[in-house]
């Protein structure tokens, strides 16, 4: 499957020609600021360790502060969809796509919702070992981390 | 103070049309279903003094609705905000306050308009909040949310496509019974597995029939529900749960639900066990939320909710009717106060052609995924 939505639509194009803009907040903001530098980085407590997704300004577990922090961007696939219904802007033609929940190798159940690329939807299981890599979002304004197996298909 | 709901009973029902596209507002239907739920037990608006519901943010308020069917003052007005996930929270809230004192008769009511469609996201192009991050990987909406669970279900436990389809068969089979259901007409397990994808697993027939329409029930005192005409029905205990936020995709095995936590609680608080509920409105929002909170509530052993359908163990004749109105699947998705209704009405003993012989217990269930709630009505008070 090649991925589709890398194109930056022209200029006056239809708004459901993009998808979901995210909206940065001050907790999330350097979370997009890390894609776009071209980095993975997570909510992490400052004092105990622990990951926080999604993030929080204080720790749930220590009440301690957090910051960003960079990950290895490995992990599997924890479970995935193969969407074939145009239902998202921006994700109207060119379907299906595959989005999975990534869970992460820092610690067990911290999860990420990602397209995963580069491999035939049929061909996708649990437990599918993946990497990150970075994309434009289309719009221009944001980068995301999509998944692309880390053997190949 | 009791700690028990079980002086509190539901003594009147009321709904409007389920239809495809109404034209109408959530006000004028809301109010078609209140007047018609205090028709329906012999009170007027001016026995009425507590009025609540709940919604997405996308319905006439309760002091709105109260106005228009005439009450004139409310002592008690509560507007909840969630869905299927707070249907027990609202009920079993109205029940409360009848219980401490804070209103005496208590109308409560979903309506869904045409502008609310759960299975679209046309018009989300920005997404805040936990949403950002899924959003733009065109992962928005619920049937992709439960689409993950159900793949994760496969995974571990071996549960198949059959399985998902044995439940939509025998929900829309229980619909064709029932003329208030939008979808009637009866579906082959062919059918199923031929129907169209949405969000692989799921299909066009794992997914809910998003509709308008409204649906009331009058909540009161058991004392004073010994004075109305209808038997009354009581609520036997309530449980919720609710954790990691409800996050959908943080929640830590998507192989179940809330229910993991739920049914334990409600169990243990009505001093119930599945053996003994005769009627199971299961919250079924897709067919897979009916699997994952079956085996949940101890219904049967993970893994083994196919094969109990197709026994025809959740039907006439077997060990608990599920959906006998046809559910959210095929009666139509009224955010699951539908299931109250027809709840109510399988313990009066009013369902007509498709009554539950004998019925004196009705699970009620609503909630997918990381929160939700159920509880239990019963003929008898607790
Ligand atoms: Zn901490």
């Amino acid at each position: 499957m090649t991925t589709t939505h890398e194109e930056r639509p022209s200029v006056g194009a239809d708004p459901l020609s993009l998808p979901p803009q995210p909206v940065p907040d001050a907790v999330t903001a350097p979370f997009w600021a890390a894609l776009a530098e071209g980095r993975l980085a997570m909510c992490r407590c400052e004092h105990c360790g622990l990951w926080l997704q999604p993030p929080l300004e204080r720790c749930r577990r220590c009440a301690g502060p957090t910051r960003f922090t960079d990950v290895a961007g490995t992990g599997a696939v924890y479970s995935f969809i193969v969407q074939h219904r145009a239902t998202v802007p921006g994700y109207l033609d060119n379907l299906p796509y595959v989005v999975a929940l990534v869970e992460l190798d820092e610690q067990a159940g911290l999860r990420l919702p990602a397209r995963i690329v580069g491999i035939d939807p049929a061909e996708v299981r649990c437990g599918l070992r993946v990497r990150a890599e970075f994309t434009e979002l289309p719009g221009g304004d944001f980068t995301v981390a999509v998944f692309r197996p880390v053997d190949g298909p | 103070m009791s700690r028990s709901l079980g002086g509190a009973a539901v003594v009147g029902i009321g709904r409007s049309p389920f239809v495809r596209s109404s034209g109408r507002t959530t006000l004028s239907m809301a109010a078609q279903a209140a007047r018609e739920a205090l028709a329906d037990c012999g009170l007027t608006a001016a026995d009425v003094d507590g009025f609540t519901c709940y919604s997405t943010g996308d319905s006439a308020g309760p002091s709105q609705v109260a106005h228009a069917i005439g009450v004139d003052d409310l002592g008690w007005s509560l507007s909840v905000l969630g869905g299927g996930n707070i249907v027990t929270s609202t009920v079993a809230g109205a029940a409360a306050a009848v219980l401490t004192g804070q209103a005496e008769v208590v109308v409560v009511y979903r309506v869904l308009g045409s502008q609310t469609r759960y299975g679209r996201a046309l018009e989300r192009v920005e997404v805040d909040g936990e949403g950002q991050f899924a959003g733009p990987h065109g992962y928005l909406v619920p049937p992709q949310w439960f689409a993950m669970f159900c793949r994760r279900h496969q995974y571990e436990y071996g549960s198949t496509a059959a399985d998902l389809g044995a439940i939509a068969v025998q929900e829309r089979d229980h619909a064709v019974r029932n003329p208030h259901a939008v979808a009637r007409s009866p579906i082959t397990l062919d059918d199923y597995l031929n129907s169209r994808w949405i969000s692989e697993p799921f299909r066009l027939f794992d997914c809910c029939y998003e509709i308008d329409g409204a649906v009331a029930i009058v909540v009161t005192s058991a004392e004073r529900a010994a004075d109305l005409p209808h038997r009354p029905v009581h609520l036997l205990g309530a449980a919720d749960s609710n954790r990691f936020g409800g996050s959908v995709d943080q929640w830590d095995d998507l192989s179940c639900m809330y229910s993991r936590d739920t049914a334990p609680r409600l169990w243990s608080r009505t001093g119930l066990r599945p053996a003994d509920i005769d009627v199971a409105c299961m919250y079924d929002c897709f067919t897979f939320t009916v699997m994952a909170t079956f085996e949940d509530f101890g219904f049967c052993a993970k893994g083994e909710v196919g094969d109990y359908f197709r026994a025809g163990r959740a039907t006439y004749g077997g060990d608990v009717v599920v959906n006998p109105h046809g559910g959210l699947l095929s009666e139509g998705y009224i955010h699951g106060l539908n299931h109250h209704y027809e709840a109510v009405l399988q313990l009066r003993g009013d369902a007509g052609d498709r009554q539950v012989s004998g019925a004196e217990t009705a699970l009620v269930t609503s909630g997918a995924g990381p929160f939700g709630g159920a509880l239990v009505y019963g003929t008898a008070a607790a």
